[in-house]
């Protein structure tokens, strides 16, 4: 009786392999976010600062150009001196870019899921919450990656390759600053954005809740520092805190608006913590109503 | 027109195909299968094995149906017992378990802002699907559940029918060997439900897939099941299969007379029952009897023609599920009238 | 397309709709209806969109007319004090006040129409009891299954003994034992004299309880009254079809060719049953008696295949749906 003329088959053909399925989330979610124009200009504004750098690098080692602009070397050094400090501000403009990155796409990871009750629907499949939490975070980890460590280490290679033999066996600690002050962000960040759009349906008010937790957290921060006297007030700054370590890896003296290391690492790692747990809490493919 | 006629229900039970072979492998195993959740108990030790093709679900509230398909597909661990879905332990082989399911939720399930398609795709590349496979068969599913262009649509701005087929979709999109479909003709108007019978019907009937199905319509489940497992607060209260039952209906007639006379049915009643039938009224003054052996159905016309009444419908009891049903209820699981 | 009464009851125990349309704005919600209801159980049948929940929705006087009056026992719907009074309502929409227990929601719904505390809580408890939820009345409502809060909006709906209910899918989400239960409520209210009007997609359950339904499509109204009625009305453009199952078929075929109410006989595709077709089914079922004695034919089983709602609806509404 059945009007259809192609009846329900099984599927008998190929699988892909298991453990790069969380990879598909990333993939649905960069066809959709791509299509806005704003972010791709966004997307690329965010390379303009390493462009800067790459370029800054260049003429360090190109006479000529130098000339051309009117510079000396000395001058260039004095401007833009190629030290720790240089790509300690590197990293600290990419990742502020990359807070605004997660703003942008943050919200719109793991509310559309929840609004109607789309978590069954990937959990009733071999898929793991893990895998789940996996595949969203990758969206952000890759995109930040891309804008952080990525161009960061292109250029720690470029400088070498340019002085030459020796500079990167000297300055080994800046590569790993780099790699590992990014990937201390970017695990942060993406978890943060992701608590906070598992938290809150609409995107709006993702977006203000994380630019308000961090702003106003970072204000009572810095009254907390006044009131106590302490740069121990600043821990519960993201800023600071984050700030800090960035300092302590690439061996910068900090300042005395920031809070000591050791436990800016443990503030980190707390916050991520949170953020998993806040995470597990959302992500479950029923909620138990009493 | 030939439409309602095909759609008549003829002697072999409502939509079941001629010739119906047993299955060999049991389905779905239930091995003193006990899950608690928030402290509670809720699924007490279900021990059954349900081996038909099509298999109804059915319970009151809070019996535990919907637990139990979770605890299936692995939302809920069991905390005793355990229970295997084609062979597969639910307790250790959880993945192979869901690589087989497909699973049709009741309430509202979607992802929002994404088209029929896109949504369809995700979830046949999540279950493995390699990209062009995964459209190909987005697009096979989405038309045989029968969403045409508005696939192309945000699934937010579909109607409840179209929610629900883009439901049904998902599930089969990957090709499962068992389906999980919980309440599917939920909110649908009349033409919808029937279509959604005849796709669940068809399913059953030509594609090699084992059907779950849980509803509170009674109506549903007997037209689409051969089995029916009756929960009651977690147990399992009677596991019976439909087709043996329907069998077993012979002398049980329903009939539904009309006559000039007032009180026809109370003085036809009276007549059979002089010929030694039980006679009971039911719903819509249908009059349900039982017939010794000796009477014939050509007695009751005989009757009729005596009287001048109209004797509009003579059929076997065909709500032998709601009989039961109510017997489960009431504890007494065995099921005949 | 009326059936005909048994009695004429007075308009003033209807509920009556005099050439009514609504719009909403350009939308359509119903166009020129005009219908009468009297008491007892009414099915309100129809696709999504066809106006249902606007007719409701003017029964109970939460919208007026665009254009025409209704009248529910007599009040017009614009006096909304005086027609709360005798009109309970059901939606399908659940919004309850955060924290509120059942009876919380029942009772402070009388309240709010002005009836003081003792007899409100006698009501309420009443009402309660009647939907069978007097152990979970205290319970919030939030906690509540789906089939649980369809049984308090019903209580909340007969609390102040209207004497009409309209109810949109009273039965939605209920175990069959609720479903048989409430309708049987409906029954012992019908049969006191209520009307109670009830929209359902189900149609073997309209069939099974219904005493007259009303078909809605577009926007109008496309058929109304007992469905024996309206099917029989129906007979010339659709002449009714019953199915035979005998052991002779052909032999039953060329009977009843011989009478010429018979448009058509056809042999079902198992070979054992007669699909016969006739424009008048009274004589062909009181001719059929004979036939059956006067010959040995064998018979099983004898069904009309399209005599309830669902036919009527397929043929009348037809099963566009929601493909689109």
């Amino acid at each position: 009786m059945a009007v259809y003329e192609r009846n329900y088959a099984r599927y008998s053909g190929p699988v892909t392999p298991e453990r790069t399925r969380y990879l598909i989330l990333p993939r649905y979610a960069y066809e959709a976010v791509f299509k806005s124009r704003l972010f791709v200009g966004f997307l690329a504004l965010c390379f303009g600062p390493p462009f800067v750098g790459l370029l800054i690098i260049y003429l360090y080692h190109n006479a000529s150009a130098l000339q051309l602009l009117g510079l000396t070397p000395e001058k260039l050094a004095e401007m833009f001196p190629i030290s720790n400090k240089f790509f300690y501000t590197g990293l600290w403009i990419q990742g502020a870019l990359g807070f605004l990155l997660a703003l942008f796409v943050g919200p719109s990871l793991v509310a559309p899921d929840l609004r109607n009750n789309g978590l069954p629907l990937y959990l009733s499949r071999p898929f793991t919450r893990t895998e789940y939490v996996l595949g969203k975070m990758s969206v952000l980890v890759i995109l930040l990656s891309a804008i952080t460590w990525v161009p960061g280490m292109l250029l720690i290679l470029l400088q070498g390759y340019l002085e030459g033999a020796g500079w990167l066996a000297r300055n080994w600690r800046l590569g790993f600053a780099v790699f590992v002050g990014s990937w201390v962000w970017i695990l942060y960040l993406s978890l943060f954005a992701l608590a906070v759009s598992a938290w809150m349906k609409w995107k709006p008010v993702a977006r203000i809740t994380m630019a308000l937790l961090f702003f106003v957290l970072g204000g009572f921060g810095a009254a907390l520092r006044g009131i106590l006297g302490t740069p121990w007030g600043l821990l519960i700054s993201t800023w600071s805190v984050i700030d800090a370590v960035w300092n302590s890896l690439f061996g910068l003296l900090p300042g005395d608006e920031t809070p000591p290391v050791g436990p800016s690492w443990f503030v980190l790692a707390g916050g991520c913590a949170i953020f998993l747990w806040l995470l597990s809490r959302r992500i479950r493919a029923y909620e138990v109503v009493r | 027109m030939s439409n309602l006629a095909m759609q008549s229900q003829t002697n072999a039970g409502p939509g079941a195909p001629v010739a119906s072979l047993a299955p060999p492998a049991p389905v779905i195993e239930l091995e003193n299968l006990q899950v608690q959740l928030g402290g509670r108990p809720i699924l007490k030790g279900l021990t059954a094995s349900l081996k038909g093709r099509c298999i109804g679900l059915l319970g009151p509230n809070g019996a535990g149906k919907t637990t139990l398909l979770h605890t299936l597909l692995g939302f809920y661990p069991a905390s005793g017992g355990t229970a295997r879905v084609l062979g597969h332990d639910i307790r250790s082989q959880m993945r192979e378990v869901r690589a087989l399911l497909g699973y049709m939720p009741e309430s509202d399930a979607f992802i929002a802002g994404l088209s029929g398609v896109r949504f369809v795709r995700l979830m046949a590349e999540l279950s493995g699907l390699p990209p062009s496979q995964a459209i190909e068969r987005a697009h096979e599913s989405l038309f045989y559940v029968g969403l045409g262009e508005a696939r192309y649509r945000t699934v937010d701005s579909y109607s409840l029918g179209m929610k629900q087929l883009a439901k049904l979709a998902q599930a089969l999109v990957h090709g499962p060997k068992v389906l999980f479909l919980d309440e599917p003709t939920n909110g649908l108007d009349p033409p919808a439900r029937e279509r959604m019978i005849r796709l669940i019907r068809d399913i059953r009937d030509a594609g090699d897939v084992r059907v779950i199905l849980s509803s509170h319509l009674l109506r549903d489940v007997e037209e689409c099941c051969e089995e029916v497992l009756v929960l009651k607060q977690g147990q399992i209260a009677v596991y019976c299969d439909l087709e043996a039952e329907r069998r077993g209906n012979k002398k049980f007639l329903e009939l539904e007379i009309r006559g000039e006379e007032e009180g026809v049915h109370a003085s036809f009643a009276a007549e059979m029952e002089k010929l030694g039938c039980e006679v009971a009224e039911g719903a819509r003054q249908r009059l349900k009897l039982v017939m010794p052996d000796g009477v014939e159905i050509r007695d009751l016309y005989r009757l009729a023609a005596e009287r001048q009444v109209q004797i509009r419908r003579l059929d076997y009891k065909r709500d032998s599920l709601e009989d039961i049903f109510l017997k489960a209820m009431e504890g007494s699981g065995d099921g005949r009238l | 397309m009326r059936a005909a009464a048994k009695e004429p009851v007075h308009t003033d125990r209807q509920v009556v709709f005099e050439n009514v349309s609504k719009f909403y704005g350009e939308v359509l919600g119903i166009n020129r209806v005009s219908l009468s209801i009297p008491p007892g159980i009414t099915g309100l049948v129809g696709p999504n969109g066809s106006g249902k929940t606007t007719l409701m929705n003017l029964m109970v006087g939460l919208l007026q007319p665009t254009r025409g009056t209704v009248r529910v026992l007599g009040i017009p719907t614009d006096h909304p004090e005086e027609l709360f009074r005798h009109v309970g309502y059901s939606t399908q929409y659940e919004g309850y006040p955060p924290g509120f227990t059942g009876y919380q929601f029942v009772e402070s719904y009388l309240r709010v129409h002005g009836l003081p505390r003792a007899e409100s809580e006698a009501l309420a408890w009443k009402a309660i009891e009647r939907v069978g939820l007097t152990e979970a009345a205290g319970r919030k409502v939030a906690g509540y299954s789906k089939g649980m809060r369809q049984r308090i909006k019903l209580a909340q709906a007969i609390a102040h003994q209207p004497s009409v209910l309209i109810l949109d899918e009273p039965l939605n989400g209920l175990d069959p034992m609720a479903r048989a239960e409430v309708i049987s409520l409906f029954r012992e209210l019908a049969d006191g004299g209520l009307h109670v009007i009830v929209s359902s997609h189900i149609l073997h359950e309209v069939d099974l309880i219904s005493d007259q339904v009303v078909l809605l499509n577009g926007g109008y109204v496309v058929a109304e009254g007992a469905i024996e009625g309206v099917r029989d009305e129906m007979e010339e453009e659709h002449p009714a079809q019953v199915l035979i199952r005998c052991q002779k078929p052909s032999l039953l075929a060329s009977r009843v060719f011989e009478n010429d109410h018979v448009v058509e006989a056809r042999i079902h595709e198992d070979g054992k049953s007669l699909l016969v077709r006739t424009r008048d089914a009274d004589r062909f079922y009181l001719m059929l008696n004979q036939v059956i004695l006067d010959n040995d034919l064998g018979v099983e089983t004898v069904m009309p295949t399209d005599a309830d709602v669902n036919a009527v609806y397929q043929y009348l509404i037809g099963g566009n749906g929601e493909k689109s």
